[in-house]
């Protein structure tokens, strides 16, 4: 609440302000710092082994479905709400990938479709709970969680559905064989482009240019910043929280078939704990749970020291419990050193 | 607030009654067309291996026309639901309770409750701290990581690199894999573990580990995942850096399923898998003998069978069970 009551910023004198100014740009600029830091711990400790097309793409493409989904988590965090389900929405929509494969021979672009319809109808529901019943977002995708992960177990009866389908001669289906391309390892668009990366990539670029060039994005900003002055200035705070909710359901739709392909198989587990995976990626690269904070860009980047971060340690032997250790501590320097104001303590000023 | 609680008891009563009605029909020996009911309690309904058991047990328990099993109760690996559902079946006062605890410590009290209640216990799968069970039935997973360890050893005579792919690092069948497989490569000095990580029992976690050790290691002989799903993560790692066939794989479970290991042993992806038993047989054999009163053996730990391409055919067809409701 204190977010919206706070006034907008009022001009201060012109030092005051720059300091403000460089501070918020260092704040921002932190999420990069620490993916160059990381960068440079990899390259000086295993060289060419980290530092290399193979294992870079490796790295990033096992992160790309949790990337995608912090992309629509970030949107719904920009309003001010949280989407804890994207990770039951993501195991729903690899396993329909995987039974429309299996069962019904579909082609791979028609699959991705189903699977965003499938997600962003769950994500509309999250929407409507949220606007129309007035459902805090924790609590109403916390549930739509459980009951996702829930029809996911039903319908696949708790068995995994490998995508590796073949047919009577042995070798796979056309569909199988082209399914592959959305992520399986070792094989790639025109033999160069591996698709789970592209397709993070690509998310980015659109929705950092939907944010930052569309009307619908300066709203979503709005509404995360002060719902009721976004009320007042006649923005439909309504419609903004149901978009948002559905736009993050299709976006877990469209890494359900990566994921499936990633693993050649869709497991009725995929997925569990995503939700958290994303939420951090989110959080490093800037965005406030509070709302009205946060860019694409930095989400990206948060995604990017994520994965690396787990890389480096796993190239370097780290055990897994020290990686557990690591990866929450960076979670809270990554957000210490995005908030400039708690550095006043050393500047030893006060303001009122 | 005095009606309220007036209310309350008379329910709770109402229930005591309805929950005693049917107590005597059960507890006579001498009743001959009475139906026995029993319960079985599911650590997770969600792990393959355990979808199996269940679709097993419902099969197995058909055979025995006067016992009745209950829905299969799911804990989803919560303890704490796993005591309740237990205590449930206490209070309904089932004929027979089988239980697959999904934490020995926290599931131990609970069976004890229910053994108070004169109402036998099956142990399927996994142990509790405590003796007043009737039977145990469960796989032996230090038996069958030295079966994969011995396999290992034929596997490379000449010796070799191996890496280890862990489930959760606190679940007894990987402490109990992991042992078995170290003390039988033991007979071969120069077969070495280079590297090992936890993959959770996951197969999306095993590919991107796989990959990095194949980034950091000139020369891996085989993959020993503890289960199927983990060993296959990793083959497709090494399919897609084209080392495939350099590498031999080695798994455990050996579910008949269209994505299990004996189809991977089929199709040459898995060197070898071995059996881990579901026990959903001999529990529906042992739950007969005891609902009529014939002796069972208080311990009872199968084996497994090892699958390879000659059997695979033939043991899949074996344990192959969605045909059949």
């Amino acid at each position: 609440m204190t977010a919206t009551t706070e006034p907008p910023p009022p001009a201060k004198a012109p030092g005051e302000s720059r300091l403000r100014r460089t501070f918020s740009a260092l704040g921002a600029a932190q999420a990069y710092i620490g993916l160059v830091l990381i960068l440079a711990v990899g390259i000086a400790t295993k060289g060419e082994v980290f530092l290399n097309e193979t294992n870079l793409t490796n790295a990033v493409g096992a992160f790309a479905s949790r990337g995608i989904l912090a992309v629509g988590v970030t949107l719904v965090i920009l309003t001010g709400g949280i989407d804890l389900s994207v990770g039951s929405l993501l195991g729903i929509a690899s396993m329909t990938a995987a039974m429309m494969l299996s069962k019904y021979s579909l082609e791979p672009w028609q699959i991705v479709p189903i699977c965003m319809v499938v997600g962003g109808l769950f994500g509309f529901l999250n929407g409507a709970g949220t606007a129309w019943l007035r459902i805090q977002s924790f609590v109403m995708t916390l549930a739509m969680l459980s009951v996702v992960r829930g029809l996911d177990r039903q319908v696949s009866d708790n068995v995994s559905v490998g995508t590796q389908i073949a047919g009577p001669d042995g070798k796979l289906t056309p569909q199988a064989e082209a399914f592959q391309l959305f992520g399986t390892p070792g094989h790639n668009l025109f033999d160069r482009i591996y698709y789970p990366v592209l397709a993070f990539v690509v998310v980015c670029v659109v929705f950092h240019l939907i944010l930052t060039k569309t009307r619908f994005g300066r709203h979503v900003y709005a509404v995360g910043g002060n719902p009721t002055a976004a009320r007042l200035s006649g923005v439909n705070v309504t419609a903004i929280t149901i978009a948002v909710f559905t736009l993050s359901g299709m976006l877990a739709g469209f890494a359900g078939p990566i994921d499936a392909a990633y693993s050649a198989s869709a497991d009725p587990q995929a997925g569990q704990s995503y939700e958290l995976d994303a939420i951090a990626a989110a959080v490093i690269g800037g965005a406030s749970l509070a709302g009205g904070k946060g860019t694409i860009a930095g989400t990206f980047v948060g995604a990017l020291i994520l994965t690396l971060l787990d890389n480096v340690l796993g190239l370097n032997a780290v055990s897994d419990n020290w990686q557990l250790v690591i990866k929450g501590l960076i979670v809270v320097v990554a957000v210490v050193l995005q908030r400039p104001d708690l550095f006043k303590f050393f500047r030893g000023g006060s303001r009122s | 607030m005095k009606k309220a609680i007036t209310v309350a008891l008379c329910a709770v009563l109402a229930a005591a009654c309805a929950s005693k009605a049917p107590g005597p029909s059960t507890s006579a020996d001498g009743g001959e067309k009475k139906k026995f009911v029993v319960g079985y309690s599911q650590s997770n309904n969600a792990e393959p291996y355990r979808a199996q058991l269940n679709l097993q047990l419902q099969h197995y328990m058909k055979k025995y026309p006067d016992i009745e099993l209950l829905p299969i109760a799911d804990a989803k690996q919560s303890s704490a639901t796993q005591v309740s559902q237990v205590q449930n079946f206490i209070t309904q006062k089932v004929d027979a309770l089988i239980v697959s605890p999904t934490e020995p410590a926290p599931l131990t009290a609970a069976v004890e409750q229910a053994c108070q209640a004169k109402i036998p216990v099956i142990i399927l799968d996994r142990t509790v701290n405590t003796d007043c069970y009737s039977a145990f039935i469960g796989g032996d997973n230090v038996l069958i990581g030295e079966k994969a360890g011995e396999e290992a050893v034929k596997l490379l005579p000449d010796g070799g690199n191996i890496v280890e792919l862990r489930g959760i690092m606190s679940n007894q069948p990987q402490i109990d894999r992991d042992k078995g497989f170290r003390e039988a490569i033991a007979a071969n000095p120069k077969i070495k573990i280079i590297a090992d990580r936890e993959g959770k029992w996951l197969k999306e976690q095993a590919t991107p580990i796989m990959q990095q050790w194949l980034a950091q290691h000139e020369k891996i002989d085989l993959v020993y995942g503890h289960n199927d799903p983990m060993a296959l993560g990793a083959y497709l790692a090494a399919q897609a850096a084209g080392k495939a066939g350099q590498i031999k794989f080695i798994g455990i479970d050996g579910l008949a399923i269209p994505d299990g290991g004996i189809r991977a042993v089929q199709l040459g992806q898995l060197s070898a898998t071995f059996i881990y038993p579901t026990g959903a047989e001999e529990a529906a054999a042992t739950v007969n003998k005891i609902l009529h009163g014939e002796k069972v053996e208080k311990k009872q730990v199968l084996g497994t069978t090892q699958v390879t391409k000659d059997n695979a055919a033939e043991l899949y067809k074996k344990y192959d069970l969605s045909g059949q409701g």
